[in-house]
């Protein structure tokens, strides 16, 4: 009896649920630009640092902007490709993949100066350790598998210096983001690691990290990395509008400067689809495209 | 002396007094069977010699020591020289025969050889000839479930037997055996303990097998001692006053051929004996 | 006669066989999971931890920290719940079609017969498979089809307790009383009336009960959700560490704690209600305090899909349901090259061997930890053995593995360590449970022909209670077969590691590959451990 009473009442409930969540996304649909990021750093120190240039753009484009918090790269690549999300920070391996996968219609805006020459660190806590010839039989930690500069890139250059990575590691680990594969290589978890440049530089700034215990040995060839992407069937009035509040934003504006210093751009520069060849062929090469 | 109770009452947890003011004695070698109507207190008694209750009044003496006296160490050394026959058998279902056998010196071996002797049997030679002596020797290796009642009964007299204590407890060892068999067995109980020069305490349903096979009966009733005598000595009025409240007038006394059967599977707790009689 | 008899034990050679093989199957599972376990002990290790643990004090209580906390529990808490009712909504027709006490055409070959076992052929695979690939796999598939958020988490855990529920409930159904309902289809009623005036009124408390109990293990399932994204508790957990931040891990941890402490409480709570309702004394059916339960159920569930704010009209669109198709054709065919399935295979024997070591040890570790919390040493050993076991339940396998993985670096012994953990908790609390209940007249005879202790259990209790001991063992091997599956997705190795490498890289053909292994590989423990208690019946 009690059994029964119970179904009915689910069923009720379901009831409800199904009718006020076909009336929310009713409502739920007109002029929001939703944005994302691939989580290469904890999701929590993302929405930080999206704040800022949440409002700016709010103000530029006079849309309500929503930050959508991620934990899987995977996720954003193909949540702009089935449209739910309208604009996105990628990385390189990251935009490739996502250009491959929206049949290539998604465009990238624009990018940091930094990002047309970046460049990966290769960190250690172990002394014995001080070429990538010396790595071999040891733990190893890339960032997420999707990472262009904690995984693509290194793995490419890697191979080109005749290591290969699936064999000569003892173990290798996806740490998941940057910052936790320097926590990873510090704590000892994994013997080396490797991460990018610009956050690695945010960690020694900030004191994060101590330079004496974790060390840099090696430092990438630069190659093109991270930019903005908007998915290809957006207004291309839109799109023309967000181009260029990203190129608008000056160092010299203080309340600009905020912005920048969080994103840790000294400048946004346009970018076009045929920077990021070259990741494609690394990635085919790597074996992590076909 | 094999023991010695004086002036021993024992009240169970729940008020219930079991005993009262018990004297009793026996030397070592002595054969006594003990009766008494169903709750007269004979399961308790046996208990209380085999150390396993602790009286609330009166003294006791065990093989001549005081088993509360002594340390836990000592106490299981006691223990070990004391053999007893549960009315119920206690052995695990899917326990072997011959490992159920061997537990009988779990008390006497070393760890090691208990340990080693749940691997591979040590003494496989031994629970044969105890068992052989029961007529179940062809059961060896069989599982305790596989058994019938009465089997599962024997084994558990094998394992006295194999424990070789001094001073040998039964607590209607032959309820599960079918007359024939039942007298078999106590003969062969008596035998290893006149052998052995071992005292043996058995309490018994069946009257006529206490008197043709005990030189010394006990009768209990509410707790107290009715009689101690010589089974010659036993006469039919002594039997009736026994056992008035349970067979009244002239209803047939128990014997080995009306004594209710019961199965000895499942394991039952000790002390709660099937009620119905005559 | 007793000559007949031989004098060396004949079951010898057997025993030897089998431990030779057992030996011989277990040396290379103990080798593939990486079994070292002087890595626990050596000193940077321990250092690692150490330090880690000491920044466990004191947890974090900053405002803004608890109120992500309390948002998360919430969220945690409404997944369960929803998933939970979801699951129930898929179980109803499921097993209405599956139970075979409620099909006429069990009754003899008629018209419908050849449907009918089709159909339930049909049934059983769909059912195999929604229960074989774990809650986690379905949410990581979900995340990308539905977008992130919640709605994955509720839908994964739809689809893997409906499948659970199902089964279960069609056993309950089929292990009572079934004459009812065959009298009822006899007379020509159908399925329905057969389920409602047949089976469910002697079934109605034992199904009742066992839901809440499910609730119970799909408030811990959906703290795992965060790990792939789909929100909650478990997403902040797996910030906490990767940024290896004791002071916010340990408030999550115990957080842990006292949510599966009060989910165990309230389900105990509501079994005993559904236990009482009907016995003397009592009116059967709609108590007072029945109606209560049932308005607050609801009232959870509804709050519980109102401030999860699914979408569920967007997920029904047509558009949507045709990205799902164009997601799912994605996958095959699945991958077949014979490098791939290498590498599955090595993966599939990593898993089993993650399984059967963690579940080993978990084994041992219950097995020392419940005589203390039966009560055996006293109150006190008793009460802290307890309560121990709980803290080693109450944290889900995953969560221990981010924490194993920092003891002894990455890949499958972390994984084994953190099976353990946990399982030691689950068996731990079973076996004390078992030892409790087993007669004690046989343990208790040899300890009054004075055997020791341990040597009166050895002979008297273990033999009574092996058979419930090793029935539980597999049983939770089962479940731990599909959790060493998924422990890779924070580095643990096994199947999970390269099913999340696959994913990540979109390489769905070989994904699927891999989560046919793991699908085939629950399949086939399944049907052993089965095989195995039914042998010892």
């Amino acid at each position: 009896m009690n059994h029964t009473l119970r179904r009915l009442a689910l069923k009720g409930a379901v009831a409800c649920a199904l009718i006020s969540s076909f009336a929310g996304f009713a409502l739920a649909q007109e002029n929001v630009l939703r944005v994302s990021a691939i989580p290469d750093e904890v999701p929590t120190e993302l929405q930080r640092k999206f704040a800022p240039l949440g409002k700016y753009l709010e103000k530029e484009t006079g849309m309500k902007v929503s930050f959508v918090p991620v934990s899987d790269y995977a996720a954003v690549v193909e949540s702009l490709a089935i449209r739910k999300l309208d604009l996105v920070w990628l990385g390189g391996f990251t935009f490739v993949q996502a250009r491959i996968r929206s049949n290539g219609t998604a465009i990238p805006i624009v990018q940091r100066e930094e990002d047309a020459h970046f460049t990966s660190k290769f960190v250690t806590a172990d002394p014995n350790i001080k070429s990538y010839a010396d790595l071999k039989g040891k733990t190893f930690a890339f960032g997420s598998p999707s990472s262009t500069s904690g995984h693509l890139m290194p793995r490419f250059f890697l191979q080109q210096a005749g290591i290969r990575p699936d064999k000569d590691f003892r173990n290798i680990a996806f740490s998941g983001a940057h910052d936790a594969t320097v926590a990873f290589v510090a704590a000892g978890k994994a013997d080396a690691g490797v991460l990018n440049a610009s956050v690695w530089d945010k960690l020694v700034e900030a004191k994060k990290v101590d330079p004496a215990k974790v060390r840099v040995f090696a430092t990438t060839p630069p190659y093109f990395d991270y930019n903005w992407t908007v998915r290809g069937d957006l207004d291309p009035a839109l799109v023309k509008k967000l181009t260029e509040a990203f190129l608008k934003l000056d160092p010299k504006n203080p309340e600009h400067a905020e912005i920048m210093q969080l994103q840790r751009a000294s400048k946004f520069i346009p970018t076009k689809k045929e920077n990021y060849d070259g990741i494609e062929k690394a990635a085919q090469s790597a074996g992590l495209l076909k | 002396m094999s023991f010695r109770l004086d002036q021993v009452s024992l009240t169970h947890a729940n008020g219930f007094v079991a005993l009262r003011g018990i004297s009793l004695a026996a030397s070592p070698g002595e054969r006594i069977a003990v009766i008494g109507p169903s709750g007269a207190g004979k399961t308790t008694l046996l208990r209380l010699l085999g150390a396993a209750l602790r009286p609330s009044a009166g003294k006791l003496s065990m093989l001549g020591v005081d088993p509360w006296a002594l340390s836990e160490r000592e106490l299981r050394k006691l223990r070990a020289r004391i053999g007893v026959v549960h009315q119920a058998p206690p052995l695990p279902q899917r326990q072997r025969v011959v490992t159920a056998v061997l537990a009988g010196r779990l008390g006497q071996w070393p760890l090691w050889k208990s340990l080693a002797s749940l691997v591979y049997p040590l003494d496989i030679a031994g629970a044969r000839e105890v068992l052989a002596r029961l007529e179940v020797g062809d059961r060896l290796f069989d599982r305790c479930d596989r058994l019938s009642g009465g089997q599962l009964q024997r084994v558990s007299l094998a394992r006295t037997l194999y424990q070789r204590p001094d001073l040998i407890l039964a607590d209607e060892p032959v309820s599960a055996l079918d007359p024939t068999l039942a007298r078999q067995a106590v003969r062969t109980l008596l035998a290893d303990a006149g052998a052995r020069g071992a005292t043996l305490v058995a309490s018994l349903h069946a009257i006529d097998l206490a008197l043709s096979e005990f030189p010394r009966i006990v009768g209990i009733r509410d707790g107290c001692i009715a009689f101690d005598l010589p089974a010659a000595e036993v006469s039919e009025p002594l039997l009736r006053e026994l056992y008035a409240a349970e067979c009244p007038g002239s209803a047939a006394l128990p014997t080995l051929a009306n004594t209710p059967h019961f199965d000895a599977r499942p394991v039952d707790v000790p002390g709660a004996s099937p009620g119905a009689c005559c | 006669m007793a000559e007949a008899v031989a004098l060396h034990d004949p079951a010898a050679r057997q025993r030897g066989t089998a431990l030779l093989l057992g030996l011989a199957v277990l040396w290379p599972l103990l080798v593939v999971a990486d079994f070292r376990p002087g890595e626990i002990f050596e000193i940077r290790n321990l250092k690692t931890v150490g330090a880690f643990l000491a920044g466990f004090l004191p947890p974090e209580t900053g405002a803004e920290f608890l109120a992500y906390l309390v948002r998360a529990t919430l969220e945690t808490l409404a997944i369960a719940t929803a998933g939970m009712a979801l699951a129930f909504l898929l179980a109803l027709p499921l097993v209405s079609l599956s139970t075979r006490a409620l099909a006429a055409a069990e009754i003899g070959p008629g018209p419908g017969y050849a449907r009918a076992q089709f159909l339930h052929y049909g049934l059983r695979a769909l059912l195999t498979v929604l229960r074989g690939i774990p809650e986690l796999v379905w949410a990581l598939l979900f995340v990308r089809v539905f977008g992130l958020g919640p709605a994955a988490g509720v839908l994964a855990l739809a689809l893997g307790y409906g499948g659970m529920l199902t089964k279960v409930y069609s056993e309950i159904l089929e292990s009572g009383d079934t004459r009812p309902a065959r009298a009822i289809l006899e007379a020509g009623g159908g399925r329905l009336q057969a389920l409602f005036y047949g089976l469910l009124p002697g079934a109605a408390r034992e199904l009742t009960s066992y839901t809440v109990y499910r609730w119970e293990c799909a408030v811990r399932a959906s703290v795992v959700m965060g790990f792939v994204g789909a929100g909650g508790l478990g997403q902040l957990m797996d910030q906490a560490m990767k940024m290896l931040n004791g002071g916010e891990a340990s408030t999550i941890l115990l957080t842990f704690l006292l949510l599966v402490l009060a989910a165990d409480a309230l389900s105990h709570f509501l079994r005993q209600q559904v236990g009482a309702a009907g016995t003397v004394g009592r009116k059967a059916g709609f108590g007072v305090s029945a109606c209560a339960i049932a308005g607050l159920v609801l009232l959870a569930v509804v709050s519980s899909f109102g401030a999860l704010d699914i979408h569920f009209g967007a997920l029904l669109m047509r558009e949507s349901m045709g990205l799902i198709g164009d997601f799912a054709v994605s996958f095959f065919p699945p991958d077949l090259s014979l490098p791939w399935l290498s590498r599955v295979a090595y993966g599939t024997l990593e898993t089993l061997a993650i399984s059967a070591t963690g579940t080993l040890l978990a084994v041992l570790g219950g097995f020392v930890l419940a005589f203390p919390a039966s009560g055996r040493y006293g109150r006190l050993a008793g009460q802290f053995s307890r309560f121990l076991l709980n803290a080693l339940r109450s944290i889900p396998e995953l969560v221990w593995a981010t924490l194993t993985v920092l003891s002894v670096g990455l890949g499958p012994f972390a994984g084994v360590l953190a099976l353990a953990l946990h399982t030691t908790g689950v068996l731990g609390r079973l076996f004390a449970e078992t030892l409790q209940n087993a007669p004690p007249a046989a343990r208790d005879a040899l300890v009054d022909a004075g055997a020791r202790p341990v040597v009166a259990f050895l002979y008297g209790t273990l033999p009574e209670v092996m058979p419930q001991l090793l029935a539980y063992t597999l049983y939770r091997w089962e479940m731990n077969i599909r959790m060493a599956a998924i422990l890779g997705f924070v580095g643990a190795g096994g199947l999970g590691q390269l099913l999340y490498f696959e994913l990540s890289l979109f390489r769905y053909a070989e994904a699927c590959t891999v989560i046919a292994a793991m699908l085939l590989l629950s399949i086939v423990v399944d049907a052993a451990s089965s095989e195995v208690r039914r042998r010892l019946r």
